[in-house]
This record gives C-alpha cells, structure tokens and sequence, in this order.
C-alpha cells in the first residue's frame, strides 16, 4: 500500500477480483438487501459470497470494507443487524455505517468490529466526528462531498479518526443522509432503501427530435440526439424554473479529484474512495489503475498530473469537476 | 463549480440489415438455430445458477436482445429451467420485460463487462426501454458470472465459427475510449 489507501466499489464478487487486480487497496460491497446504498436489481453479495470475497482478497493482502449504510427501518431493525452480524462472521475488515442504531448494535454485540463512518452520517465537523468515535468508537470517517480541500486539512487536524474523502465518480449535492427527493416522487428514498431513482419507477419516452428521462412519470429532462446524459435523478435535472431552463440543483457531472491528491495526503486524508458499486467491472478496473498509478507516481514524487485525463470518458454527462474541493460557492 | 467536458461518446451506427437476404436466411433458418440457443442457455443455466439467481423476480422475462447492425434480435428468457431463446425480426413487436439495443460489439462488450454500462449509456450509445430494473438485473446477474454474451447465445461446443466470431466482436468493443494520447 502507498500511502495513501485506495479503496474501490464492488458490486460483485467480479467486480471486487477486478478492482483488487487492478490496484485497489480495499475494497467496499454490500449485502444483497435494503442494508446497503446501492441496493439495484442484480448487485452485491449474499452471505456466502462475501464469506469468499473476505478470503479471496485476504489472500492478496486486500481488505473487504461492508457497507451498512442505509437507515434502519423501524420494526425492521433486525435485518440491519443481521447484517452486521454477517459481516462480522465473513471476517471483514471493517463496517461502514451512518445508524445511530446500527452503530451502537455494532458496538454492542461485536465490540472488536472495526467501524467506519459513512458519508451517510454527513459528519462534517470535527466535534460530530469526534461524537462518533467516543460513543461507538468509530476509527474512520468518510467525509461528505461538500468539503473543500482547506476545510478537510482543518478537519482532520482536529480529529484522531481517520479520514477518508471520494476523489472519483458519482457527485451528491446534497448533505449526505438527508436527501427525500426521490422518495417524493417514488416513495423509495437512498438513504432509506439504497437507491436514489429506483430503477423500476424511470422510464425513457424517444421521439425521433428528442429523448426525455422520467422518474415516476415527472420528466426530468429533455434531451436532443446525442447529447450526453446523466442518471435520470431529480437533483441532476433540468427544470424550468426562476426564468430559466437549466440544471437547478446540479449538472450531471462526475467528480475527478485525481489532480488533488497531493493536497488530499498534505491534508491529512488516509484514504481516497471511488463511488460507483453499480457501475461494473470495466469501470472499476481502469478507475483503480488510473488512481493506483498516481498514488504511486505521487510517492515517487512525480506529478500524476499526466493521469488525469484517463477516465474521462468514464464521466456522467460526459463532464467532469473537481467538486467541492476547489468549491467557489457555499 | 469548475466543469471540465469531455469527449462525447461515439454515435451508435444504424446499420441494420434487417431486410437484406441474409436475414431472410437467417429468419428461415430459425428453428434449428432457436434449439440449439435455448438448449445453450438451459446448459449455462445449471453450470451457473448463481448468475440465474441475481436476476430475481426477472427469472424467465423475456428480453429484447437488438443489434441495431444486425440482421435479427433475440428474444431472451433466462428461466433456470424453461429457458429460451428465439430469432425474432428486429422490429417485431415486443412484449417482453425490456428491449436493449446497441451495436453488436457494444452489446457483446457490454454483456462480458468490458464495456462499462453506465458510460454507454451517458454517451448513448446504448438504448434501453422497458422496465431499467430488469435490464440492470440481466447485465449485473451476466458480470458478476463472469459470463460472455456469448456464453448465453452461442451455440454448444462445435460451433466455433461462431462463438469465435462473437469474441473478436467483442474485442472490437474493448479497444480503449478514453482520448487520445491518454
């Protein structure tokens, strides 16, 4: 490992081979429920496939991160504990959570059980983050994606958990954890059942002049032959609102803080995170190789500068930006 | 925000020859060629029934498998047992689950996880009606098996032509998108 960790989304067991082979330090997956944000028709990993993941990256000096990031439903509690204890008996490295609930049954019931702080949670301060490391002794925290790169350093010297910060893929503008956009339109939210637009409420109308993405019948956009589109979510649409057409909460971009990584490490960040559990393992194999090369061109004390424009393509909405991190608004 | 764009993805080619000759052949030539599909697709289906299993409730949909430079489409139904394939024409009306349509190799590279889905579809080269769900379920249940398209329509062991014919389509479909000199 460099010395920066680079951990990558897994999908599926596939998924997981690949981004280990490609470079990845750590990877993180989901059970195959509501437990987890990327809870998609097709994806992540049943009991025994994560019993198997756990060996198969152990075996080459990888770790296996479980997500248990989604809020646990009242009277439902047991199946976010179940999948704790799931995770637990796979050996995994660590549980990533944002439940007050979830973390503290964690605690509880498997005191030795490492736990990361989910982007979820949206801790963004460092007396929050030190809240969740003395009650449940949480040891990392994912930070949210509205953080400049001087307010990680500021954060992070504030605190002794671990910081970990996404420098790849899919961009949330909200406060993590606290978006109800879609569960407006569809009754399914992603902090509450792991998806942002479910799959089964968005549809596609053609015509022979135009393409329109629905969500729950609403349209979210409208889009000419061949423009490049995003994922078909309400924050990301275009609306027609305040005198203007255009993107009212966000444009549908793809964070790319690859250029950053220098003043990510010089800040404090132990460990950088690429989104994208649902995306495959085409993605993931060149996401890992391109970051796992800049980590290590980085420690040689090369500029990875050169790196960058390698995942471009890769970009929703054909774009990409450096987020919050060189963030001119509030 | 800075917003860098990028290279857009490359217009799919409409280059169907769905009433050329050779899909009369092909379209006479169905039966046999539906047999020896469906048969395949059973096969797969008991040396990876995990693959089956990711799909979930879409066990046994009917899928619209489309090359929109290919003489047919297939119609897919990826049932652990009663699974079935059939050659049906391009633009036959469909009642199924879903309906992709893509160029051959994008489809096949797509299927084999060489192609990331999410990237063809901002770039649009891949189209996609019907129920999203099910589509996801069918390219997520096929990646995580490490199956090829291929593996699910090609013909059983002897048929080289083909399948060989499949793998270099798909090859086609590997060859980096990123820009050039990247």
């Amino acid at each position: 490992m460099g010395s920066i960790e680079l951990v990558c989304p897994a999908g599926s067991p596939a998924m997981l081979h690949a981004a280990i082979q490609a470079g990845a330090d750590s990877v993180y997956c989901g059970l195959r429920d509501e437990t987890n944000a990327r809870n998609f028709p097709g994806l992540n990993f049943d009991s025994a496939e994560l019993n198997e993941a756990v060996r198969w990256a152990g075996a080459r000096d990888a770790k296996v991160l479980v997500a248990i990031n989604t809020f646990a439903r009242a009277g439902q509690t047991d199946l976010w504990k179940r999948s704790v204890d799931q995770a637990v008996a796979a050996g995994a490295y660590a549980i990533i959570a944002a439940d007050l609930g979830v973390l503290a049954y964690a605690r509880d019931a498997h005191p030795q059980a490492r736990l990361h702080l989910s982007v979820q949670a949206a801790a963004n301060s460092a007396p929050a983050i030190q809240f969740y490391a003395e009650t449940y002794g949480v040891k990392r925290v994912v930070l949210p994606r509205v953080l400049s790169a001087p307010e990680i350093a500021t954060l992070a010297a504030e605190t002794s958990v671990e910081v970990e910060a996404f420098v790849f893929g899919g961009l949330c503008v909200m406060t993590e954890g606290r978006c109800a956009l879609s569960s407006y339109v569809t009754g399914r939210s992603p902090n509450l059942s792991g998806v942002c637009s479910p799959p089964e409420a968005v549809t596609f109308e053609r015509t022979a002049e135009t393409l329109t993405p629905r969500l729950a019948g609403l349209a979210v956009d409208r889009l000419a032959p061949g423009d490049p589109t995003g994922y078909p979510t309400l924050c990301k649409g275009r609306f027609d609102g305040f005198g203007t057409k255009d993107y009212l909460f966000e444009e549908p971009v793809s964070l790319n803080a690859m250029g950053l990584l220098a003043a990510l490490r010089t800040a404090g960040v132990r460990a950088v995170k690429v989104e994208g559990r649902q995306r495959g393992k085409a993605y993931v194999s060149r996401v890992a190789a391109a970051f796992r090369a800049a980590i290590d061109a980085l420690d040689r004390g090369e500029d990875p500068a050169p790196l960058e424009q390698r995942l471009s393509d890769l970009a929703e909405g054909g774009r990409e930006t450096a987020g919050a991190y060189r963030k001119a608004w509030r | 925000m800075r917003v860098r764009r990028t290279r857009r993805g490359n217009a799919a080619p409409q280059v169907g020859h769905a009433d050329g000759p050779l899909a009369e052949i092909l379209f006479l030539l169905r039966g046999p060629v539906e047999v020896l599909l469906t048969r395949a697709t059973r096969r797969l289906s008991r040396l990876h029934p995990d693959a089956f299993a990711r799909l979930g409730p879409f066990q046994g949909s009917t899928f619209r498998i489309a090359p929109t430079d290919f003489p047919v489409a297939f119609d897919l139904s990826p049932h652990p047992v009663h699974g079935r394939v059939s050659v049906v024409r391009p633009g036959a009306a469909h009642c199924g689950v879903a309906r992709m349509s893509a160029p051959l190799a994008d489809l096949l590279a797509l299927f084999d996880g060489s192609l990331d889905a999410d990237a063809a579809f901002f770039s649009r080269s891949i189209q996609v009606e019907g129920d999203i769900g099910a589509a996801m379920a069918l390219h997520n249940a096929l990646e995580s098996a490490e199956l090829r398209l291929s593996d699910l329509l090609a013909l059983p062991a002897g048929n080289r032509l083909l399948n060989g014919l499949l793998d270099e389509l798909a090859k086609l479909a590997r060859k980096p998108a990123s820009p050039a000199g990247a």
